[in-house]
């Protein structure tokens, strides 16, 4: 089994989704996975297309900013671009840890192919400690989000269908929404939930 | 959403003092990630909510689909 990560570092969302997308990885080659790993400059379109005609992944893990018709790497310059490349996905399981990419470049990439797609309808929100920026995954206030996200990987990575991983990634928001909901210590633990639930709303499988 | 379903819950400037009041007890510390928007400090979000910029409308837009949500009796 083969698997593509992307995963550009250039600001502050970038970093924290880099960096809680490398505990995937670990498991995934635990598993047995062959695992590319396009981290910082080398998460470019040439890279990429050139790793995914090459290496013909069953999952694909897109970390990055996105918009309705595409998924960037590293400086935003973007990866998969709906009506340009978007048929690379069209036999893989992927999952865009992506803003809004799920209006468009999702279905364009699983109409009428064997793939699936999980992805956002709209913005992927989560919440950081300025305290932490230089250790993510130390981080109580992202940890929820992350583990939530998170949790898409490691179904798929256990076999699980793109379909019972959504529901079990929903499963995980909800749990953390449940928890931060009834926090009467936590002056962030509404906002949070709040978010939490906008990111179980927005999450979908093609 | 149509104007009636909004009209029955609160007004834009109810749900931006209630969105002003949930961001303000924030920790000072704490960094919202919006996407391409950008990455945001609790003062920050809350100029944004005041001057009802793209950011501020999109928190604001956040907290009336929440309450919607409450309405439709499908909030998870």
């Amino acid at each position: 089994m083969r698997m593509i990560v992307t995963r550009p570092q250039h600001d502050v969302t970038t970093r924290y989704l880099s960096a809680w997308a490398q505990e995937i990885i670990e498991r995934a080659r635990q598993k047995g996975f062959e695992v590319v790993d396009l981290i910082k400059e080398k998460s470019t379109r040439s890279e990429f297309e050139g790793r995914m005609k090459k290496l013909a992944p069953e999952l694909v893990f897109l970390n990055g900013h996105g918009s309705d018709d595409c998924v960037c790497g590293q400086d935003n310059e973007i990866l998969l671009q709906k009506g340009e490349n978007h048929n690379l996905l069209s036999r893989a399981i992927t999952y865009a840890l992506s803003c809004d990419s799920a209006r468009g470049l999702g279905p364009a990439a699983v109409e009428g192919r064997t793939g699936s797609y999980i992805g956002y309808t709209d913005e992927f929100i989560f919440m950081a400690d300025a305290q932490y920026m230089r250790e993510p995954l130390e981080d109580p206030k992202a940890r929820p989000f992350m583990e939530s996200s998170n949790q898409v990987m490691h179904s798929l990575l256990k076999g699980h269908t793109p379909e019972q991983a959504s529901q079990r990634s929903k499963g995980v928001f909800r749990k953390k929404f449940t928890h931060l909901s009834s926090s009467v210590t936590d002056p962030d633990a509404l906002q949070a939930a709040q978010f939490l639930w906008w990111n179980m709303r927005h999450q979908v499988c093609l | 959403m149509s104007t009636e379903d909004r009209e029955n819950i609160l007004s834009d400037e109810e749900v931006r003092k209630l969105v002003l009041a949930r961001l303000s007890i924030l920790s000072p510390d704490t960094i919202v990630s919006l996407g391409a928007d950008g990455s945001f400090t609790r003062d920050q979000l809350l100029d944004s909510v005041e001057q009802g910029d793209s950011v501020g409308n999109k928190i604001a837009q956040i907290q009336m689909q929440w309450l919607q949500s409450f309405k439709e009796g499908m909030y998870l």
